[in-house]
């Protein structure tokens, strides 16, 4: 179900050691890398595919996602098969499911990145301020990333989504609440290691603001990993509302979302019906496997230490 | 070195092993039981077994009490019995009691059946603590007094409220239900507060059956999971959130027309499997030999594949969107309501999202049920109209509403269907769904406008649609989620409570409903059908108009 | 040891506290009467505050609060509402199932996992690693209720391998489609790691030693770099055995299986908080322990690691 890949932070913590570089060039040097690695760059342009399709969806359909075709042209327009005219085929209302599939993704990309932003902004400040000021602070945002760890994450959301009145927002805040600490307890490992550095303490010596050392200094340091967590959680986060979906809580109809056409499809599966669910389902699978390939890249390529 | 790392796996699993030989123990026990059941044997040409039948939730009580959904009730039917029973038609026949008699529509004397014994043994052959002896009209007066006390906490006990004495019992005035009595050992008597004509069709209702006052002491809180009662089948086995196996009662005390033993059949499993798509596949794969639900996507198929033996009917219940009427927009706006009747075509609907499986609903009342008024003036599709009336309302660009509806994917399917037609008059209907618990909840502290509701009939009569669910007394909780509050309906409705006359009640009854028709404070949608999947070899299951769940397996046979 | 030990138990005191804050807020805020919901569609007030007081809801929410509390310490978690069952034995007759679940699918993760891992490793750039890595990526992206319909469409239409769901009368066989469905992803997780850390462990002096010293190409693998590789692997199981719950929830329901994930969604949808605290609060604990059996774990790989 779902990744936790704060297990990465045995690698991660250690990756930046003894590598005074400038961002810059760090940054290139990982676009260099990323390029070379094949499957990476495939995930990359799943992505981009998909980017492109949500925000150009007008122009590459020419239905309406809502527009219900039964009304119009009656049963020959439901659970019709993939044609020329509908390339997947319609749903149960006579809605063309490749238009749906193609605004889903909106809804998709919407969700993993509004979601995985939330937990960004809430995790790197609290990680950071743990990592740097250590004490007592650390203690107890520790203690709270813990406590959320410990916590079944799945029923986390369910009782947030489940009994509050359901919108896109409660989504991503819910889902953004609960992913908080694994990017947080990333965040503090890296701010940890990269506070002993000569550099560091060097600026604390000459009197810098802790703001200022911390924006200046330390987040730059902290932003390779953070860019990876955030890639990899995007795809989870996607998968999640599938799941979702699935126990009856996801996106509310009639916004086209992919978890939502997958598991009302799913019903008409064994009936011979595939298309209402498979379309979807690859379309889930692509954009995810895009994440995650791209997440996956993002990490061999921000990781100097593979460098040899 | 590697057989360290093996060692460490091993581990890892030993300790989830240990957690699962936990689950060892249990099923240990449940060896005997499985012995027990004994090979289809011949009984007159018809066969025994075990029938095997795959419902959608685990119920969450076997204890009559304090049961309160179908998915108990299906299987309370087959382990307790009541004074009076439907017939699958739906009308009251006799069946603990085997008659009875009232004057005046207030005192009601039964004539309990000899014979009819408590089960003797449950679970395997544990002896019960009634040690299976008879019931007497003794039984009854504690029973009935055992459901109204207080203290039992019993959610259906303001079913009998009418009894007489029933609010001084509730507090603390008498110790006991005066209105209850016994005359002698087969004879009881039942004495109301006031004439109130459904009163036997209440009895009916599956919270009302005899209970055998040892096994409830010797249990208490825990006679939920050690049910026992008269009826055709005994408690073996519950497994939560898996099965509930029922056995054979070979005491009980029903034969069939050529004097053999009921019920033919040895055993009933109830399997619980949540997935639509999962119970029909199995079903499919002749796992089952019946099943609850058939779900839309399936129907065709289902209908197809197995002809006869997927029965279905109308029923009792009624699907309805509820406007509260003392909230914006509805409030005193009846030509918007009326507008929202108008403005769906409930045919095509059903039609091309239901398969076809309901009956468009003109007003509350569902066909079969007794004062059904087939020359009813309802709403049909005319959006024409719809718009004009949405004009007058005083919404000339069209109106933004929100449904609220209760997370099921069959209520979605029709909310969107329905979205899409108001949206063709200038409604547009946003559509939200929250959790059964959140919805009732909400919609009974009058916070939502718009809501999905529907009812099925706990007794088969009107009062039981109009009284409850739209008299001013019954706003809130008790059922009356719109608040509707009409004087003259309240009048003729609470008339008819304690009419006698039949006739007089089906005027009275049906004046009301056009009144609320003519009020609107509902969408008036569909009136539910039930239906029942069984393998083709199952024979003697007869539909209840009733509802599926309410079907008896005492007749029911295999014939493979 | 034993004080490491210690140290972690004690440790782990303010988390589970932490947990139990959580859970009663997230239970006492929601909308939703757990006693009208005991009602049916319709009730009678006097019945419905009768029900109240005795789920002690009639009390302020910070009597409840320590009431919970206080109850919670002697893990006396109270009665399901809904069918007064104690909450201890609800979860305790629902641990085998779940139990067995859970080490099916991480046995399969484990096998499957390690395996494609370390033939990715030794093949690196092959078209067998790059197979088995897109493999695991795709086992990553694909939503768990749909893999495991399409399992059971397969495995008990088609071929009718699979006797069907549920657990039958007990035979493990029932087990096989609910393990791999949940263990496709542990399993694609932890090739992936084992991949990457075999490859960061295969290029290191020792190994290299151990290759020129002549030995075998197997041996080297197997008695050096495996073992070495095993650490990461083990973290990912004690994750991924804490966080199945999560899977759990989707592949118990869609296998009708009566596991702890049934019943804490059984016991969401149906408000019967007693039950969610119970299971909670019991995931918590295990999560804890199961952690530290995996810290505690360390030291068989790697003799470096001590616990003092």
């Amino acid at each position: 179900m779902e990744t936790r890949p704060d297990l990465q932070k045995e690698t991660t913590v250690t990756k930046t050691k003894n590598k005074k570089r400038e961002g810059r060039s760090l940054w290139m040097d990982g676009w260099i890398r990323l390029k070379k690695n094949k499957l990476a760059m495939f995930g990359l342009y799943l992505v981009i595919i998909i980017v492109l399709a949500a925000l150009f969806a007008p122009f590459i359909t020419k239905y309406d996602p809502y527009t219900q075709l039964i009304w119009t042209e009656g049963r020959a327009a439901q659970l019709s098969p993939p044609s020329a005219k509908h390339w997947f085929g319609t749903d149960v209302y006579g809605r063309d499911i490749f238009t749906r599939v193609i605004y889903g993704a909106r809804i998709s990309l919407q969700i993993g990145i509004a979601s995985v932003l939330i937990s960004v902004l809430i995790g790197v400040p609290l990680g950071a301020i743990a990592g740097y000021y250590g004490g007592l602070v650390d203690d107890v945002i520790s203690w709270l990333i813990n406590v959320i760890f410990a916590f079944p994450f799945l029923l986390f959301v369910l009782a947030i989504v489940a009994y509050l009145p359901p919108s896109l927002i409660i989504m991503y805040v819910a889902i953004g609440v609960v992913n908080w600490a694994s990017i947080a307890r990333v965040v503090r490992g890296q701010v940890l290691s990269v506070k002993e550095k000569e550099y560091v303490e060097a600026a604390n010596a000459l009197g810098s603001s802790d703001f200022r050392v911390i924006f200046k200094h330390i987040l730059p340091n902290v932003l390779a990993p953070v860019i990876v967590q955030a890639t990899l959680r995007v795809g989870n986060v996607i998968m999640l509302e599938a799941a979702l979906s699935f126990l009856g809580f996801g996106v509310q109809p009639p916004e086209p979302s992919w978890g939502y056409m997958i598991n009302q499809g799913r019903q008409f599966l064994l009936a011979g019906k595939w298309w209402w669910s498979v379309f979807p389902g690859i379309a889930i699978m692509m954009l995810v496997l895009g994440f995650n390939l791209l997440g996956d890249g993002l990490r061999d390529a921000l990781d100097p230490r593979l460098k040899q | 070195m590697l057989k360290r790392i093996l060692a460490v796996i091993l581990v890892l699993m030993l300790v989830a092993g240990v957690l699962a030989g936990c689950g060892g123990g249990q099923q240990a026990t449940e060896e005997p039981a499985k012995e027990e059941q004994q090979v289809a044997e011949k009984k007159d040409g018809k066969y025994g077994g075990i029938f095997r039948k795959a419902i959608g939730a685990n119920p969450p009580h076997l204890d009559p009490v304090h049961a309160t959904d179908t998915t108990s009730a299906m299987i309370i039917y087959q382990i307790f019995e009541t004074l009076v029973g439907l017939d699958s038609e739906g009308n009251l026949v006799p069946l603990l009691a085997e008659s009875w008699e009232s004057e005046d529509g207030k005192t009601f004397t039964f004539h309990l059946r000899k014979g009819v014994r408590f089960h003797k043994t449950i679970e395997g052959g544990t002896p019960t603590a009634n040690g299976g002896r008879e019931v007497t009209a003794d039984d009854w007066v504690w029973t009935f007094n055992y459901i109204c006390d207080p203290e039992t906490k019993s959610p259906r006990a303001y079913f009998l409220d009418m009894i007489k004495g029933y609010k001084d019992y509730r507090e603390g005035k008498v110790d006991h239900l005066p209105g209850v009595r016994k005359i002698d050992d087969y004879t009881l008597e039942i004495e109301l507060e006031y004439p109130y004509t459904p009163f036997i069709s209440v009895l009916a209702y599956n919270a009302f059956n005899v209970l055998p006052k040892e096994d409830v002491e010797k249990w208490g809180d825990e006679f939920n999971f050690h049910p026992v009662g008269t009826g055709p089948f005994k408690f073996e086995e519950w497994v939560q959130d898996e099965k509930v196996v029922l056995s054979r009662n070979e005491n009980y005390w029903m034969k069939d027309e050529e004097g053999n033993q009921l019920p033919y059949l040895d055993g009933i499993e109830f399997r619980v499997i949540v997935d639509h798509t999962v119970r029909w596949t199995e079903f499919n794969m002749g796992n089952f030999d019946g099943m609850q639900e058939v779900d839309d996507p399936y129907y065709h198929e289902a209908k197809e594949k197995y002809g006869d033996s997927f029965q279905e009917r109308p029923m009792m219940g009624t699907y309805y969107y509820g406007m509260n009427v003392e909230l914006e927009p509805w409030k005193g706006n009846k030509k918007l309501r009326q507008a929202m009747n108008y403005a769906i075509d409930r045919e095509a609907m059903i039609d091309l999202v239901k398969n076809g499986r309901a009956t468009p609903a003109k007003g509350v009342l569902p066909p079969g049920m007794f004062a059904y008024n087939p020359d009813l003036k309802g709403y049909s599709y005319d959006p024409e109209k719809a718009k004009e009336l949405l004009k007058e309302a005083g919404y000339p660009d069209g109106i933004n509403i929100t449904l609220q509806y209760n997370t099921s994917d069959g209520h979605k399917r029709i909310a969107e269907a329905l979205q899409q037609q108001y949206k063709a008059v200038g409604i547009n209907m946003d559509i939200k769904n929250v959790d059964w618990g959140a919805h009732l909840d909400s919609v009974e502290r009058s916070e939502v406008p718009l809501f999905r509701m529907g009812w099925v009939v706990d007794y088969p009569d009107p009062d039981n649609f109009l009284y409850v669910l739209l008299h001013s007394d019954n706003r809130g909780p008790q059922g009356n989620y719109t608040r509707f509050s009409n004087p003259k309906f309240d009048e003729l409705t609470a008339k008819a409570r304690v009419e006698t006359d039949q006739e007089i009640r089906k005027k009275l009854y049906q004046e009301a409903e056009q009144i609320v028709v003519e009020e609107a404070p509902w969408v008036f949608i569909y009136h539910y059908t039930t239906h029942v999947l069984n393998q083709p070899y199952v024979k003697g299951y007869k539909l209840p108009s009733f509802g599926e769940y309410s079907a008896k397996y005492t007749k029911v046979w295999l014939d493979k | 040891m034993y004080t490491y030990i210690i140290k972690r138990l004690m440790g782990a005191v303010p988390v589970i506290l932490g947990v139990i804050a959580l859970v009663f807020i997230l239970t006492t805020i929601v909308p939703g009467d757990p006693a009208r919901l005991m009602m049916g569609q319709r009730g009678d007030p006097e019945t419905i505050e009768l029900i109240r007081k005795e789920f002690g809801l009639d009390k302020p929410l910070w009597y409840q609060f320590i009431d919970f509390f206080r109850r919670a310490l002697t893990l006396d978690l109270g009665k399901s509402y809904r069918n007064n069952m104690l909450v201890t034995q609800a979860i305790i007759e629902r641990i085998p199932v779940t139990a067995k679940l859970a080490a099916f699918s991480m046995g399969i993760a484990v096998i499957l996992g390690v395996t494609f891992g370390i033939i990715s490793a030794v093949k690196q750039y092959s078209w067998l690693d790059y197979g088995s890595m897109l493999v695991a990526m795709l086992g990553i992206s694909a939503p768990g209720f749909w893999v495991g319909l399409l399992l059971i469409v397969l495995f008990c239409v088609k071929l009718g391998w699979i006797p069907g769901t549920g657990t039958g009368e007990g035979e493990l066989i029932y087990y096989v489609l609910p393990s791999i469905t949940l263990g496709v992803r542990p399993a694609a997780l932890i090739a992936r790691l084992t991949r990457s850390s075999m490859l960061e462990i295969i290029r290191q002096d020792y190994v290299r030693t151990a290759r020129a010293k002549g030995l075998s190409e197997r041996v080297v693998v197997l008695k050096h770099a495996l073992r070495n590789a095993m650490i990461p692997v083990i973290t990912i199981v004690g994750i991924q055995t804490a966080y199945f719950l999560s899977g759990a929830i989707i592949t118990e329901q869609l296998f009708s299986l009566p596991g702890i994930g049934r019943l804490s969604v059984e016991a969401l949808i149906n408000r019967d908080f007693p039950i969610i605290r119970g299971v909670i609060l019991f995931m918590a604990l295990l999560f804890v322990m199961i952690n530290l059996l995996v810290d505690l774990s360390y030291p068989l790989f790697d003799p470096r690691i001590k616990y003092e």
